[in-house]
């Protein structure tokens, strides 16, 4: 069935839970662009057959022109789909530069392996965009909007963080289940990554 | 045309419609099952809805009525709308009717009016008393657009209650998908 290929990369994309990202699908993108070759070909094929036949290629109504709309239809469906997969793809990337961490490294490996190369590219260009905007008008964008109370917040460690973690006003051991007070923009980060969770009582 | 990139509109319009050929095409094999290279006028076949509007709109098919607008289908809706389970039939069945009112039958837009005005009650109504164990039945009768509601109508009753108990303002981001075990 025709640009069937695309329907089906959508699909994938749209299984996933909303919002969240599915591993790059190297292979059925590729087939894809396969698929869009191959239309291209018998499009090809169909005008070369009407200009053979020495009729307007422009003008005709015949049976070879609408065999070759068709497949033109479908090669643009099939951009279509190619297009909506990597832009919403690439949405949820920027994302993780606002909320989750600037570094590519401070994403959780799971993210991280979820990646095509280009869309590793992609992140890291973005967080220097946005690093660099950020130095310039001396503002954090990436911090919670709502003004806090307290400047220090009660924190529990979820997981082994190592020890020793240079923290803006001291370093600190955060084992894990270790509760902490700690700076409210130190922890931000930390708690995005699920590595911590607030405390309120 | 619906946001380019919008992945709802895509598959929308993946929805398949019968038509007929008004003209001779050749060089395409749209049925898998057949060896054949060409279409014969007057023949008759599914497509989905993408391909057949651009031919439509050059006069090359004519559009019929898809099953789940159908006059089973009709009597279910008047009978009781908020029972029929429209997700088997077509997950997009609002959107996709809209887009093929204007095409194959103006009636059908009387028919979502109708079908959406009843089955909105219904959504929001179970959105906020049903427990979530019980609602796993009524949610597969809904269509996309009525489970994007639902799930509206529960979030926002959800940051009613924690604006009013208080809670942790800081999360885990969302983006990073259900928190997995600890490997312990």
């Amino acid at each position: 069935m025709y640009a069937r290929k695309g329907y089906e990369l959508i699909k994938d994309l749209a299984n996933g839970e909303k919002g969240q990202l599915q591993p790059f699908n190297e292979d059925l993108f590729n087939q894809v662009v396969d698929q869009c070759s191959q239309h291209y070909l018998e499009l090809q094929a169909l005008i070369r057959k009407m200009q053979e036949e020495s009729v307007d290629v422009r003008e005709t109504r015949n049976a070879e022109h609408y065999g070759a709309l068709i497949h033109h239809l479908s090669l643009i469906r099939n951009k279509r789909c190619l297009m909506a997969y990597v832009h919403n793809r690439a949405e949820i990337i920027q994302s993780f530069a606002w909320k989750v961490g600037l570094e590519l490294l401070e994403l959780p490996e799971e993210v991280q392996e979820k990646l095509s190369l280009s869309e590793k590219n992609y992140f890291g260009k973005h967080s220097a965009a946005l690093q660099t905007y950020m130095a310039e008008v001396g503002i954090d964008l990436n911090v919670d909007m709502v003004p806090p109370k307290d400047p220090y917040i009660k924190v529990r460690v979820l997981d082994d963080m190592g020890e020793g973690i240079l923290l803006s006003d001291k370093t600190a051991n955060l084992a894990r289940h270790s509760m902490h007070f700690l700076k409210r923009t130190d922890a931000e980060q930390y708690i995005a990554r699920g590595l911590m969770e607030e405390l309120t009582g | 045309m619906a946001n380019y990139y919008d992945i709802d509109s895509i598959l929308v319009e993946e929805e398949f419609v019968p038509v007929v050929f008004q003209k001779a095409i050749n060089g395409v094999k749209i049925d898998e099952s057949t060896e054949k290279g060409y279409v014969e006028q007057g023949s008759k076949t599914q497509l989905p809805f993408w391909l057949a509007h651009e031919l439509h709109m050059r006069q090359a098919v004519s559009i019929g009525v898809p099953a789940c607008f159908n006059q089973k289908t009709r009597l279910e809706i008047q009978a009781d709308a908020a029972c029929v389970d429209l997700r088997s039939r077509c997950p997009y069945f609002y959107e996709f009717g809209c887009k093929l009112a204007p095409l194959c039958d103006k009636s059908i837009g009387l028919l979502l009016a109708y079908a959406f005005r009843i089955r909105y009650k219904e959504v929001l109504h179970k959105a906020h008393t049903t427990a979530f164990a019980a609602a796993s039945r009524f949610l597969m009768l809904l269509t996309k657009e009525e489970t994007y509601m639902y799930e509206a109508a529960q979030s926002s009753m959800a940051a009613f209650k924690k604006w009013r108990m208080g809670g942790p303002r800081l999360q885990r981001a969302s983006i990073l998908g259900r928190k997995r075990k600890p490997a312990e």
